[in-house]
């Protein structure tokens, strides 16, 4: 067979495989000795072994590895052991909203005097207080229904049975926690148009309850219902494009893993966080103005053990790039914003 | 993490000895609370990597390697210990992904249509370089049917002996050696201009892992 014949790339598979009978494999490796095409694809079916393997092997994300061990937890016989890992009960330790919380003030001072108080998340703050606020407060106790009492234990159970102690509570924490010259730019939130309070329901873009509440004042415990309902809504809404979800893994992100694939970081876990933090709202907006784009996901985690906020933004969606933009609680640049995948 | 059987390995690094797999599942259908997420902590990795190559999308592998341990939490007691506890996890995690595909019936991609993909996807930057590699080969990998797939990725991409892969597919080793040629004569056209490239290491993820789990 020295004409014009070839064999085909699976019989020369199957050579280099040892399947082939005696006879055959002789007539085979007769022809190959003379023919350099079939020579050729005997290397590149080679080749294919060594890219195979040449291929990194994926350490499991983090965002994955703790839906893992949540939905193992909940698997465990023990009725204690079983509400203690709950995904409600343990939201908030892994994923160290309050870090963040004591973190952003003091990080970010009054150089951006107008949005620094507002990095106090997951918290109602003096300003509740406002008519506007009432009202919100009254629509969020009617919002409550039973499975938002289960789905934030944390928070939101104490807020129908007892709202105006939990009012007052709340301000008394707010005082702590912000000085009170600082609460002027602050009410001008709550003064917010309805179309503002549209666009931060499209930020969020999650479960419904939590947007009514969003929309109905702004209050924090839409985040934390969002928060709780883990699996299935934060990847949906990924996909959207009007909306990016704000997640707080505390994840130690390398450079590395910065090239992606970054879905299992952003997409996977569960999102928390807030943009009643407008300081990084405000910086995501910047971003995304000179981009020119919307974010598809925002995490506030470390990079190199420094507190960063990663932003991504799809740079070639069909080609699976992603622009990454990892910046400080001033929003200055951390690294240069480079490439990534998504899956 | 060459081959799937059992590796007790010597110590751990308090010096307390290390419990087998097999002795980790006796614990767990036991009782122990704790048996079990040790042995999720140990494999979890090579679960993923396993899930994601054979499914190629982040989204569905993580679903996966979580119908997978959870079935292997609840079945513990089928594990009769004629295999490896490993064998036994990577087949339960291998056959959720099967079952994956099978369902869903992933749309078959024309070869012309894939190469357009692979050289659409090609040039991110030079550092990017096998970033590409895994695109590509993530793409290439769809085209093959699910068996194939899996016999690949088990082989090739994880390194495991035929043997190995045919205890955990549940299938002679000749017909693993036979999905493993019939997959690689399909892919050869499509990876072949990939052949010789200098950045063609194998890096390990253990830092990576190291950095996550503390």
């Amino acid at each position: 067979m020295t004409g014009d014949t070839h064999y085909d790339l699976e019989v020369l598979a199957e050579l280099a495989e040892g399947l082939l009978d005696d006879s055959t494999a002789r007539r085979v490796r007769e022809h190959l000795a003379l023919c350099d095409p079939c020579g050729e694809s005997l290397a590149d079916l080679a080749a294919v072994r060594e890219v195979l393997a040449a291929v990194p092997v994926p350490a499991m994300p983090l965002g994955v590895a703790m839906r893992l061990d949540r939905a193992l937890a909940a698997e465990a016989p023990d009725w204690d052991r079983v509400m203690r890992d709950a995904p409600w009960e343990s939201a908030h330790v892994p994923w160290e909203s309050a870090r963040w919380e004591n973190a952003a003030p003091q990080g970010a001072p009054q150089e951006n005097g107008v949005n620094a108080p507002e990095a106090t998340p997951l918290r109602l703050t003096a300003d509740a207080l406002t008519p506007d606020a009432l009202i919100a407060d009254a629509l969020a106790a009617d919002a409550l229904t039973p499975d938002a009492l289960t789905a934030d234990a944390d928070q939101t159970v104490r807020a129908p049975r007892r709202p105006a102690p939990r009012r007052t509570e709340a301000r008394g924490r707010a005082e702590v926690r912000r000085p009170a010259g600082r609460r002027t730019p602050r009410r001008n939130r709550w003064a917010m148009p309805v179309a503002a309070a549209a666009a931060a329901v499209a930020v969020i873009g999650g479960a419904g309850l939590a947007t009514g509440l969003l929309s109905s004042g702004n209050t924090p415990q839409g985040y934390a219902l969002g928060q709780a309902d883990t699996s299935a809504a934060p990847t949906k809404s990924v996909k959207d494009k009007t909306s990016y979800l704000v997640a707080a893994s505390g994840h130690n992100y390398t450079g590395r893993e910065l090239k992606g694939p970054l879905l299992g970081y952003f997409g996977v876990g569960p999102a928390s966080g807030s943009n009643a933090d407008t300081v990084l709202d405000a910086c995501v907006k910047r971003t995304s103005a000179r981009l020119d784009r919307t974010p598809i996901g925002v995490d506030k985690a470390l990079y190199n053990g420094n507190e960063a906020t990663i932003m991504a933004f799809w740079e070639d969606k069909a080609s699976n790039a992603v622009r990454v933009v990892v910046v400080d609680s001033d929003c200055h640049r951390l690294r240069a914003e480079d490439l990534a995948t998504w899956k | 993490m060459n081959s799937p059987p059992e590796d007790p390995s010597t110590a751990q690094h308090d010096g307390r000895p290390v419990l087998s797999d097999a002795d980790l599942l006796t614990r767990h259908i036991g009782g122990d609370p704790h048996a079990f997420s040790e042995i999720v902590k140990r494999h979890r990795d090579r679960m993923w990597a396993v899930a994601l190559r054979t499914l190629g999308d982040p989204d569905e592998a993580a679903d996966a390697v979580q119908d997978a341990f959870v079935s292997a939490y609840r079945k513990a007691e089928s594990f009769r210990g004629e295999a490896a506890v490993t064998t036994w996890l990577h087949r339960i995690v291998v056959n959720a992904c099967l079952d994956r595909m099978r369902r869903k019936s992933v749309r078959p991609v024309a070869d012309d249509e894939l190469i357009e993909a692979a050289e659409r996807d090609a040039p991110l930057t030079d550092q990017a370089g096998e970033r590409e590699v895994s695109l590509e080969v993530t793409a290439a990998l769809k085209v093959l049917p699910p068996d194939q797939r899996a016999a690949l990725v088990l082989v090739d991409m994880m390194g495991y002996s035929v043997d190995d892969a045919a205890a955990v597919l549940g299938v002679p080793a000749g017909t693993v050696k036979s999905r493993c040629a019939r997959g690689r004569a399909k892919l050869a056209p499509i990876l072949s201009h990939l052949r010789n490239r200098s950045d063609l290491t194998r890096v390990s993820s253990a830092k990576g892992a190291e950095l996550r789990d503390g």
